[in-house]
C-alpha cells in the first residue's frame, strides 16, 4: 500500500482509532504487528512468510547467541557429538533439532522432486550450519549463520537473475556451450520471482540488531511480538528509515504518551512528505524521464538541466517518503531517525553522507567501512581509501543488481577517498568560500546521479560525452520547472543562513501551506512508485 | 603517570588541541574533529603508545573513552602507565 493512495487512507481510518482505544490494554503492541502484517501483505501475502521468517530466525539466533559464553572456551566435541553433553540446555536442544531437521530436508532434498531438490537443499545447508553453533557454542558462528540467513534471501531475489545473466554472458563469449538457469526455475511451489519489496530495508535492520547484539551495544530482546514489531513496524518497512535497535525498540515498550503535538506535528510531516513526493517529484519526473528515455535526442544543455532536475525529483521522492514514514509513526507517537538533513547545502563529500539517507549510511559506515578500516589500519590513507571504496560499491550494489549502481557506488567511493584529506584541511574549511564548495559537492552529486538514473551504462557515458561535446540548444524545459528548481535552491539556501527565520514567519508558513494545498490539488495522484522501493 | 593521563596526552597530539580533558564518559561527539575517518589515528597512536595490539572485535565495541582506558587496562604487557 502506498502512503499517497486511497487504501492507506483508509487503513489509517481504522488502525489509528483501534490502536487509541486499545492504550489501556495489552492488545495494542498485537493491533500494531498485525497492521503491519495487513500493510505488507496487501501486495502480495507470500511476502510475509519471508519476513516473518527472517523475523523468526533473528530472535532465535539472539537467544541462542545469548545462552553461548561471550569467550570463547575449551569444547570437547567428542563428548557433545557421542553423548550429547551440553552445559546448556537450550543449547542442546538447538543441536538436536537442527540437526534432525538438517537430515530431513537434505533427505527431501534427494528423495523429493526435482524442481524443490535447491530449495530444500538450501534450507538443509542453513538447518546444519545452525546444528554447528550448537555444537561449537560460539557466539561467532551464530552471527555467521544469522547474516547468512538474512543476506541469501536478499542475494537470491535481488542479484540472482543479475548474476547469472552475467556469467551467461562470459560464458556465451567464452563460446562455453554451458548455461545457468534463469533464478525463477529455483523458486519452490511454482511461486513467481519477485523482488519482495522493502526487503534491502528490513534485511539491513535485522543484520544490525544482530551485530549490535553481538558486540554488546544492544539488549536481547525477550519478547518475540515486541521484536517482530521492530522488523515490521509499518511506517518503515518499504523504505526505512533504518531503524537502530536501540532506538525504536524501548519505544515499543509502553504504550507512547499522547499528546496533541504528535497529531500537528505527524500531520503537518504527512503533507509536507506528500507535497514533495506527489507534486514536486511527480512534475520534475515529467521532465526528466522524456530526456532520460532517449538521451540521443537532446542537447547538451537539457541533458545538464535534467540532471539538475533529477538531484531534485529523487531527493523530493526519497526525502518525501521518509517524511511521510515519520509522520505516520508520529502520529501513533513514535519517533523515527532523521533521514535527510539540507543534503544539497553540504560542503563536502563526507559531508554530503551525513546528511543523504543518513540511516542508511550510519549504517554502511558502522557495519561495512569501520570493520574494513580497522582491518587495514597499518596501510594508514591506503587502508582508509581502500574501505571507502569498498564500503561505497557495496552501497552502489544494494541499490539494485545493474551496473549503473555500481558505477554510482564507485564514484562516490573513489569521490570520497580522493577528497576527504582535503576535506578536513584547514585550507579547505577556512580559505574556500561556502558557496564555492556548495556548488562543486552539488555538481559531482549530480553527475553521478546521471549514472543513478540512466537507463544502462551505455546509456550514461553517452550522456556524459553528449554534455562534453553536444550543442547546447534550447533545452525545452517548461518555464515553471525552471522557476521551480531555482525557488527550491533559495529555499535550502535559506533554511541554513542567518535569514531562516524568517521562513519561520507567519505569513511565510501560511504562503507555503496555501502553495501546497494547490500543488496538491493540481497534480494527479496518478499513484507513481517511489524510486526507492525497488531497493 | 595513570593511564588516563598517558591518554589525554594522545589524545591533545592527535586531535591537535591542548585544551582536551578526556573523562571516561565523552564521546566522539564530545570532541572537535573525532569522527569515524580520524578515529582509525587515534587508534593507531593508542596502541603504538601503549605498545599494544586490538583485536577488531574490541575495537568495535568500543563505546566512550571508558571503554577505551578498560581495553587498555586489560592489555598484558603495555608499557607506560
Amino acid at each position: 500500500m502506498l502512503f499517497c493512495s486511497w487504501p492507506f487512507l483508509f487503513f489509517m481510518l481504522i488502525v489509528l482509532p483501534v490502536f487509541f482505544m486499545l492504550r489501556q490494554t495489552k492488545f495494542w503492541l498485537l493491533w500494531l504487528g498485525a497492521a503491519s502484517c495487513f500493510f505488507y501483505g496487501w501486495w502480495n501475502p507470500y511476502y510475509l512468510v519471508l519476513i516473518f521468517y527472517i523475523a523468526v530466525v533473528v530472535f532465535l539466533l539472539i537467544a541462542l547467541m545469548d545462552h553461548c559464553p561471550a569467550e570463547s572456551q575449551k569444547i570437547n566435541i567428542r563428548a557433545r557429538l557421542l553423548r550429547l553433553q551440553f552445559d546448556d540446555r537450550l543449547v542442546k536442544i538447538a543441536f538436536i533439532f537442527f540437526a534432525l531437521a538438517s537430515l530431513v530436508f537434505f533427505g527431501m532434498a534427494l528423495a523429493g522432486p526435482k524442481t524443490m531438490g535447491p530449495f530444500m537443499g538450501g534450507l538443509g545447508l542453513i538447518m546444519l550450519l545452525m546444528a554447528l553453533g550448537a555444537l561449537y557454542s560460539s557466539r561467532e558462528i551464530w552471527l555467521v549463520v544469522g547474516l547468512f540467513n538474512a543476506v541469501v534471501p536478499l542475494l537470491f531475489f535481488k542479484y540472482a537473475r543479475f548474476i547469472s545473466e552475467n556469467i551467461n554472458a562470459v560464458l556465451s563469449w567464452l563460446h562455453i556451450p554451458a548455461r545457468l538457469p534463469d533464478a525463477s526455475a529455483l523458486m519452490p511451489f511454482g511461486l513467481d520471482y519477485l523482488l519482495p519489496i522493502g526487503i534491502s530495508f528490513f534485511t539491513f535492520q535485522s543484520m544490525g540488531y544482530l551485530i549490535d547484539f553481538y558486540l554488546g551495544k544492544a539488549e536481547r530482546e525477550r519478547n518475540f511480538l515486541r521484536f517482530a514489531n521492530f522488523v515490521c513496524f509499518f511506517p518503515i518497512l518499504m523504505a526505512g528509515p533504518i531503524e537502530r535497535a536501540g532506538h525504536l525498540l524501548p519505544q515499543f515498550r509502553q504504550f507512547p504518551a499522547i499528546r496533541l503535538q504528535n497529531f500537528s506535528d505527524g500531520l503537518s510531516l504527512f503533507i509536507v512528505g506528500l507535497f514533495k513526493k506527489v507534486t514536486l517529484a511527480g512534475y520534475l519526473a515529467l521532465y526528466v524521464d522524456r530526456v532520460y528515455e532517449a538521451p540521443g535526442d537532446f542537447s547538451a544543455s537539457a541533458l545538464v538541466l535534467a540532471s539538475v532536475a533529477y538531484a531534485w525529483q529523487i531527493f523530493f521522492d526519497f526525502g518525501g517518503y521518509t517524511d511521510m514514514a515519520r509522520g505516520v509513526a508520529k502520529l501513533m507517537g513514535f519517533n523515527l531517525v532523521l533521514n535527510f538533513n539540507h543534503p544539497y547545502l553540504a560542503t563536502g563529500l563526507g559531508d554530503f553522507w551525513r546528511r543523504w539517507h543518513i540511516s542508511f549510511s550510519r549504517w554502511i559506515l558502522d557495519y561495512i567501512f569501520m570493520p574494513l578500516q580497522m582491518r587495514w589500519r597499518e596501510w594508514r590513507s591506503v587502508g582508509t581509501g581502500l574501505a571507502l571504496v569498498v564500503t561505497f560499491l557495496v552501497s552502489g550494489i544494494w541499490h539494485g543488481a545493474a551496473w549503473t549502481f555500481v558505477a554510482w557506488g564507485a564514484l562516490h567511493g573513489l569521490g570520497l577517498a580522493g577528497t576527504y584529506g582535503l576535506e578536513r584541511s584547514a585550507f579547505y574549511r577556512k580559505r574556500v568560500p561556502k558557496i564555492v564548495k556548495q556548488v562543486l559537492v552539488f555538481a559531482f552529486v549530480t553527475f553521478t546521479w546521471i549514472f543513478f538514473r540512466a537507463q544502462s551504462l551505455p546509456d550514461a557515458l553517452l550522456i556524459v560525452k553528449r554534455i562534453l561535446t553536444a550543442a547546447w540548444q534550447d533545452p525545452q524545459i517548461p518555464a515553471l520547472m525552471l522557476a521551480l528548481v531555482a525557488l527550491v535552491w533559495i529555499y535550502e539556501f535559506l533554511c541554513e543562513s542567518r535569514w531562516r527565520n524568517l521562513l519561520e514567519t507567519g505569513l511565510v508558513r501560511v504562503g507555503l501551506a496555501v502553495l501546497m494545498v494547490l500543488g496538491l490539488f493540481f497534480s494527479s495522484s496518478g499513484g507513481t512508485a517511489f524510486i526507492y522501493f525497488q531497493f | 603517570m595513570k593511564t588516563i593521563e598517558k591518554l589525554n596526552g594522545i589524545f591533545q597530539t592527535v586531535f591537535e588541541n591542548d585544551e582536551i580533558n578526556i573523562r571516561p564518559e565523552m564521546t566522539a561527539n564530545d570532541i572537535d574533529g573525532w569522527d569515524s575517518l580520524s578515529h582509525v589515528n587515534l587508534i593507531l597512536a593508542v596502541e603504538e603508545g601503549f605498545g599494544i595490539r586490538f583485536t577488531a572485535k574490541e575495537l568495535l565495541t568500543f563505546k566512550n573513552i571508558g571503554d577505551l582506558l578498560h581495553g587498555i587496562e586489560n592489555k598484558p604487557g603495555r608499557i607506560g602507565a
